[in-house]
């Protein structure tokens, strides 16, 4: 495979739904070329400073009042 | 089936998580407090149609998504599917660092490192509605093209479509924020 076709692959290679033979051709690619290797890296670790950086705490306050909430909703026997 | 006696035990662990995605889609905690108040109320009183032992986390992900949408989309006059330019392959990491040099890897790497948390939230926050949504299901929940077609109620390929693109207008963003730090000079 040329670069262009295993760039195409990008996304789902990194999502894990390529199927094992598109895998196997982009890991061969990947092996011979550097540029392409590095990039698919790149784009690996963004996929996973994205979701460390979208991470939240949920306030207790709201956790306590969600609780409240839907007890409220349970005993309206609904 | 479900017993709705069962509901907080079962759902509330997932309530950390659902608020940080109703935080993105919504962009404001007050906003989000609703939409995951009204999602935690519809799914309780849905629970009982929700089959044990398929997937919890989707179908609260499913709720959370359409109370979302249903809510907010008709405040918003943009139209649904906003287009977003195609950008040429590995657009941040060509930008960060000089491409095929032997330091470039560990550059672009260190240079990932600072973004603060900040600015990947406020450039996710930045995405049009459906682009978003999509970019948080895969990154930030992981979930399977399958599970987030199914959230989303759109084919797989619109799926993937809008993950692509979404992913490329929040490496646009990225790179924006870098560009105005070196304007300002910081």
């Amino acid at each position: 495979m040329n670069c262009d076709k295993t760039r195409h692959d990008l996304y789902i290679y990194i999502d894990g739904e390529a199927t094992v033979l598109r895998r196997w051709r982009v890991r061969r690619h990947l092996r011979r070329c550097p540029p392409c290797e590095d990039g698919f890296v790149f784009e690996e670790h963004l996929k996973v400073r994205v979701r460390q950086g979208c991470r939240e705490e949920i306030p207790r306050e709201l956790v306590e009042r969600l609780r409240t909430f839907l007890q409220g909703h349970a005993e309206d026997g609904m | 089936m479900a017993e709705r006696a069962d509901f907080e035990d079962d759902v509330m662990e997932f309530a950390p998580q659902l608020y940080a995605a109703a935080l993105r889609m919504t962009r404001n905690p007050s906003d989000a407090e609703d939409v995951l108040q009204e999602s935690l109320l519809k799914a309780y009183r849905g629970y009982h149609t929700f089959v044990t032992g398929t997937n919890l986390k989707a179908w609260l992900y499913r709720i959370l998504t359409n109370t979302f949408i249903n809510k907010y989309r008709k405040q918003s006059r943009r139209p649904h599917e906003v287009e977003l330019g195609d950008l040429e392959d590995f657009y941040l990491f060509k930008r960060l660092g000089d491409e095929g040099s032997a330091a470039a890897r560990s550059a672009e790497d260190e240079a990932l490192d600072r973004f603060v948390d900040e600015d990947i939230k406020a450039a996710v926050e930045s995405l049009p509605e459906n682009f978003r949504i999509s970019v948080l299901l895969a990154d930030v929940e992981g979930f399977s093209y399958k599970e987030i077609a199914e959230i989303m109620g759109v084919p797989i390929g619109t799926v993937m479509s809008r993950l692509h693109r979404g992913r490329k207008a929040l490496q646009q963003a990225l790179w924006q924020f870098v560009e105005e730090r070196e304007a300002s000079g910081s």
